[in-house]
């Protein structure tokens, strides 16, 4: 019975359908109040004081401030975050001031009946400001972190090649946008501090509660809820809702429930890092590679939060899937008065992997040569080393996944016969000059393409500092006869499948059926800390850990069977009467040939890579500038496909969120806050907006990965459908875009100006 | 304001035509406001929008969705006549306006979605006012009077008179729309809904050119367009219009279109769009429906 | 006010403020908390319930208005038995991944198939056009769709 590589019924997929799968808002506990949050109308002030309405009645309403705040740190990287603002305001949307009351109409009149007393100072908006430094708003220079990566000797190679180009490629601000809103439930109880909320990774609250509170581990218990969404929103983010709903049970002695509106959520909530990235390169005549120098800035927004480790992945996947032989990158990421930026699918790589792609569609376009056929000359291959120095050893799909895509696709007959036909009609500008008529089709088709990678696991020694863990029990049921598992992680199911899938892993080295394989519902309380679900670790990671995990209570049982006779289950409950529950608990090691050193950053900076090859084939609309995308074929390399559906759908719709980047959404930012924070104006893909997918499940294994050679596959979509587009649009119309996003209005200013 | 202080206003359901008219007579006599409820598509949003209103100085919200004299669609003698309170789906899935007023149903099935479309009424759109309001710029290339009922009785406005300023009508307090009236277009007629909005679907629009055009031999004899999101109110294009009459519309060049949508528009930047961009794109989109009469009258 | 309406087949009466949102009414006095709420402004669909069998934005419905009308929620699609064809299409065929959008989608999808029991592509993605998925990029979606729709018709067919 292979269960993996089989597309099972998904496990939690009956409770969502049937509407009975308990999201947060769904939950409630007796004399629950409803909490809101008080927030900094300005980008950058003093905090004088918080001021209530005294005409106000304020019995049965509880207010938290700065001052209620035991630690008032948000632990994380750094600990330069504050819980509740007490003396200044460093963004817009900070938030300030804490209300609970019983009923949503007193909530809304109490939240209003407050005023935060803040002198506005001159804020920091711009990197460019942040690092002339007209303002110190982080440290003595806004400097959050930067990193080196080097090999070689990349200036002068750059300057000895005869080929020599240089662009500079913007990115911007990206909203989660899931569908659910971040929410959180707390109580308070003789065990300490209570939380159910809507998170990717209950120990990163457990710590911070911890931390705030001045509580151990026992006294703190963080329990995932069924999730709506997280894509890195609910990564670090919910730690600070906890606190706030936390403050507010402790000081009403009721639970307290906080569920953002959605505006709410947009504003105050973490985005994409917007980054800047300037190459050059130096190349032959025939498209061989020799030498890139990239520098990249980020704008961290007012706090660290994540950035350090957004810069260091945005840093690690500057060069691309490409050979070089010398490469010298600079990272940095600054401070500015906005609101903190954090993690986001892909984590700092779909922002370095759109400026590479477009740098060699630049070189492509020097050279006069066939996009794809110019990066296939220079894939990475085994054998090959990165920029880093990481010798690939195996599980390098990325040639496999271009053949793919290209065959899949027609590439090479549509790089032929689309293309600028009715492209080349320069718009007048402002209409005073006529715009020479005619019958001429005013849509424009073409086909780009995108290569990219994903280093799956935590950068550098991050698995080795964390030594995840992961516990299998086993019990039997009073009523049955056969012995139960139960598998125990920290590993959330965000929506990508994680129960179903760790089901699958767990039942197959069990040798047994799913339906006796149950997933425990994370809770600091009950599951060890298997690390954080993030950074594409679920499946291969941790997936491995409960392999192993498994495979160590099979040898278990198999040996008792072996010493005592009769089948499976009657040794399995053998083991049971004789020492109850049996618990088989693994801890992650991180293979000895994985070397990283932090202070040099050289070595291998992931355990394996994902790999991935994606064509766009769009239509311009050249009366409007709009972009349709006809098909999309993305082929990549999953290592081993343990549940083939739901790896497509982490393509389709990780795709689908790169796409929406590049051609609907924008963040809208004035003086530090955010216009378009709605629905209705921070414009996501709908079914009619996405395209056809031809999704190709590529599998090169990776020896280390569980199920035969799973290897991490959330992110690496993300990477690969904005520079496609880019390139898809550049064909048909022969309008270049470096910059994100490729709003019509984009395509029309660039047309505009002859670009 | 929260949807629970949206739930504190008063309500109300008149049972006819008659009773609803005689409330508003007689608030607005007292000055009292009144929200005519429909669909509750736009009303709901704007108040959530809003800040919160004095608890003790609430308009009263009356519910006309189901009143008898606002609903239903009817053709009769090359006459339509959509109540009020029509909703888009019932007008989208109209046999009779799908083949005679195509203009009207593909902007029917582009309002939103398929939600939207369940709730939002035509009476909503125009009473809405809002420069970006689809129903608005079909209704106006169909030249459309609107009917407004009061307990004086009846009167009609034609449509390219009813908005007199952004967000604002000819409608009196004490007056509700009850129903919109336009001769159907003869079959032949060539008409186009284009919405260039945010994206494919639940979408406002960026900029929309609503067209109704009759050609006979060669020159134009009927020559309605709305245009949405291009002016403070919702445009006839009046200088289009005029060209869309021209005797001879093989004869209209690409530059008169230009200069005439470029006189009939006010654009502005907002968060949607630019102003150079709707007025590449009005201009763009009028030059291809004449494109298209100009072929057919040359046949 | 005090209305009543047949909500999954049962009448229900109650007493509520009549421009209280429906959504309100059904995630709190009846306890049906399978509707959710994304945006509030009927953008996102995921509030989407039948009323009267057209699919509508729960959040944008105020309660007054549903007086003596009938209203089909997600808790309504299954029989006692066994989940409708629609629903197991989703769980097996991957239309359903954090599940959030997923009881609007089933809602405005149900009400396709009520009156198109054969839709092409096109027809499904305009159905669930109002309804936004940030997870699944909507192909396994239309496939779940596509794949009820076959299996209705087959039973249907004998």
């Amino acid at each position: 019975m292979p269960l993996v590589g089989k597309s099972v019924p998904r496990v939690d997929g009956p409770a969502k359908v049937a509407g009975t799968a308990r999201y947060v808002d769904d939950l409630t506990r007796p004399g629950v109040l409803l909490g809101a949050t008080l927030r900094s109308p300005v980008a950058r002030g003093r905090l004088r004081g918080i001021r209530r309405d005294p005409s106000f009645d304020w019995t049965g309403v509880t207010v938290v401030t700065a001052e209620d705040v035991p630690v008032n740190v948000v632990a994380l990287i750094e600990e330069d975050q504050p819980v509740l603002a007490s003396d200044e305001v460093r963004h817009a949307y900070e938030p300030i001031a804490l209300v609970a009351a019983e009923d949503p109409v007193r909530l809304a009149r109490a939240l209003r009946a407050l005023t935060a007393e803040i002198d506005p100072l001159p804020p920091i908006l711009t990197v460019a400001d942040a690092l002339q430094r007209k303002a110190q708003i982080h440290g003595p220079d806004n400097i959050f972190a930067t990193y080196r990566i080097s090999k070689g000797d990349a200036a002068k190679a750059i300057a000895e090649s005869p080929v020599r180009l240089t662009g500079t490629y913007r990115t911007h601000h990206q909203e989660q946008l899931y569908i659910e809103p971040q929410g959180m439930l707390a109580f308070w109880d003789g065990r300490g501090a209570h939380l159910v909320g809507s998170l990717q990774c209950p120990f990163y609250v457990h710590k911070g509660v911890k931390r705030t509170f001045s509580l151990d581990d026992a006294h703190v218990d963080v329990t995932q809820a069924v999730t709506g969404g997280g894509f890195g929103g609910k990564e670090e983010y919910p730690t600070l809702l906890a606190l706030h709903a936390l403050l507010l049970a402790k000081k009403s002695g009721r639970p307290v429930k906080m569920i953002y509106d959605r505006q709410e959520d947009i504003e105050a909530t973490t985005k994409r890092h917007p980054c800047e990235v300037t190459i050059s390169s130096g190349c032959d005549r025939e498209g061989h590679l020799s030498a890139v120098s990239i520098r990249i800035v980020m704008d961290g927004g007012a706090y660290v939060t994540l950035t350090p480790v957004v810069l260091s992945r945005s840093a690690l996947h500057a060069a691309g899937a490409y050979r070089w032989d010398h490469v010298a990158i600079e990272a940095v990421a600054v401070a500015t008065n906005t609101p903190p930026n954090g993690a986001f699918r892909g984590f700092g790589a779909p922002q370095t992997i759109w400026a590479i792609e477009r740098h060699m569609d630049r070189i492509a376009r020097e050279l006069s040569a066939d996009p794809l056929a110019l990066r296939e000359k220079n894939l990475l291959r085994v054998g090959d080393t990165t920029p880093t120095g990481q010798f690939l050893k195996e599980s390098v799909g990325v040639q496999r996944c271009v053949e793919e895509a290209r065959s899949a696709s027609g590439w090479e007959r549509k790089r032929a016969t689309l293309g600028p036909a009715a492209a080349a009609r320069p718009v007048s500008a402002i209409l005073r000059r006529p715009v020479p008529g005619g019958s001429a089709s005013r849509k424009a088709r073409g086909i780009g393409a995108s290569v990219f990678l994903h280093g799956a696991g935590f950068t550098g020694s991050g698995e080795r500092n964390l030594r995840g863990r992961v516990a299998i029990d086993m019990f039997r049921l009073l009523a049955e006869k056969k012995p139960r598992f139960r598998i125990r992680t920290a590993s959330t199911d965000i929506g990508q499948g994680t129960e179903t899938v760790f089901r699958q892993i767990a039942a197959e080295a069990l040798w047994v059926s799913m339906d006796r394989v149950d997933f425990a519902t994370p809770s600091t309380a009950t599951v060890p800390d298997s690390g954080p679900t993030v950074a594409s670790r679920t499946v291969m990671i941790v997936g491995s850990i409960l392999e192993h995990a498994a495979r160590d209570l099979f040898a278990r049982i198999e040996q008792d069977r072996q010493e005592h006779g009769g089948s499976f289950d009657d040794a399995a409950l053998r083991l049971i009467a004789r020492d109850g529950t049996v618990v088989s608990e693994k801890t992650y090691e991180t293979p000895a040939d994985v070397v990283w050193d932090d202070a040099t950053y050289r070595g291998d900076a992931y355990p394996v890579f994902g790999w991935g090859c994606d064509i766009a084939e769009v239509e311009v609309d050249l009366d409007t500038f709009e972009t349709t995308v006809l098909g999309f074929w993305a082929a990549q390399d999953v290592g081993k496909a343990i549940h083939p559906v739901m790896c497509k759908g982490q393509i389709e719709g990780g795709t689908l969120q790169a796409i929406g980047w590049a051609l609907n959404e924008k963040v809208v930012f004035k003086d530090g806050k955010i216009l378009n924070a709605r629905m209705t104006n921070y414009v996501v893909p709908t079914s009619l907006d996405a395209p056809r997918f031809t999704t190709i499940l590529v599998e090169d294994p990776y020896s280390k990965g569980p199920g035969g050679g799973a290897k991490g596959i959330g992110e690496l979509p993300m990477n690969g459908g904005a520079p496609a587009i880019a390139a898809a649009i550049e064909h048909a119309t022969g309008i270049v875009r470096d910059d994100l996003p490729l709003l019509p209005e984009d395509l029309f200013e660039a047309r505009r100006a002859g670009t | 304001m929260n949807p629970a202080e949206i739930a504190l206003y008063p309500f109300e359901r008149p049972g006819t035509l008659a009773e609803l008219c005689r409330t508003l007579s007689a608030r607005a006599g007292r000055k009292e406001r009144t929200v005519l409820l429909a669909g509750g598509t736009d009303w709901i949003v704007e108040r959530r929008l809003a800040p919160p209103e004095d608890p003790n100085d609430l308009p009263l919200v009356v519910d006309v969705s189901r009143l008898p004299e606002m609903r239903g669609i009817t053709v009769a003698r090359e006459i339509a006549t959509i109540g009020a309170a029509a909703t888009f789906l019932e007008i989208k899935s109209h046999p009779v306006l799908s083949r005679r007023a195509p203009v009207l149903t593909a902007m029917a099935r582009e309002v939103g979605a398929v939600q939207i479309q369940a709730r939002g009424t035509l009476g909503g759109n125009l009473a809405s006012a809002s420069p970006a309001a689809d129903g608005a710029a079909a209704l106006m290339a169909l030249d459309a009077d609107v009917v407004l009922a009061s307990i004086h009785g009846e009167r009609r406005v034609p449509l390219t008179q009813f908005f007199t300023g952004y967000r604002a009508t000819r409608r009196a307090e004490d007056e509700v729309i009850v129903r919109v009236e336009f001769t159907l277009p003869r079959t032949g007629a060539h008409q186009v809904w284009r919405k260039v909005g945010t994206r494919a679907a639940q979408a406002i629009s960026k900029v929309a050119l609503a067209a109704v055009a009759e050609v006979a031999r060669g020159r134009g004899v009927r020559s309605g367009f709305g245009m949405a999101s291009v002016a403070p109110v919702t445009v006839s294009l009046p200088s289009v219009r005029a060209l869309g009459l021209a005797p001879s519309l093989a004869s209209v060049s690409d530059e008169e279109l230009d200069a005439a949508t470029r006189r009939d528009i006010a654009p502005i930047d907002d968060l949607r769009s630019t102003a150079a961009y709707r007025a590449y794109v009005a201009s763009a989109l009028v030059k291809g429906f004449f494109r298209e009469l100009r072929m057919a009258a040359g046949s | 006010m005090r209305m009543t309406f047949v909500v999954n087949g049962r009448s229900r009466t109650l007493d509520a403020p009549p421009l209280a949102r429906l959504l309100d009414i059904l995630r709190g006095p009846l306890g049906l908390t399978g509707t959710k709420e994304g945006c509030g402004e009927g953008e996102c669909g995921s509030c989407t319930v039948l009323l009267d069998g057209v699919p509508v934005n729960a959040c944008l419905v105020v309660a007054g208005q549903c007086d003596g009308r009938t209203v089909l929620t997600v808790e309504g699609l299954a029989s006692r038995d066994a989940l409708s064809d629609l629903q197991e299409a989703f769980v097996k065929e991957g239309g359903a991944q954090c599940g959030i959008c997923t009881p609007g989608i089933l809602m405005a999808a149900h009400a396709l198939l009520a009156t198109n029991p054969q839709p092409g592509e096109g027809e499904i993605r305009e159905s669930i056009a109002g309804n936004i998925c940030r997870c699944t990029g909507y192909q396994r979606i239309v496939e779940s769709i596509r794949h009820a729709a076959k299996e209705q018709a087959a039973r249907e067919s004998g």
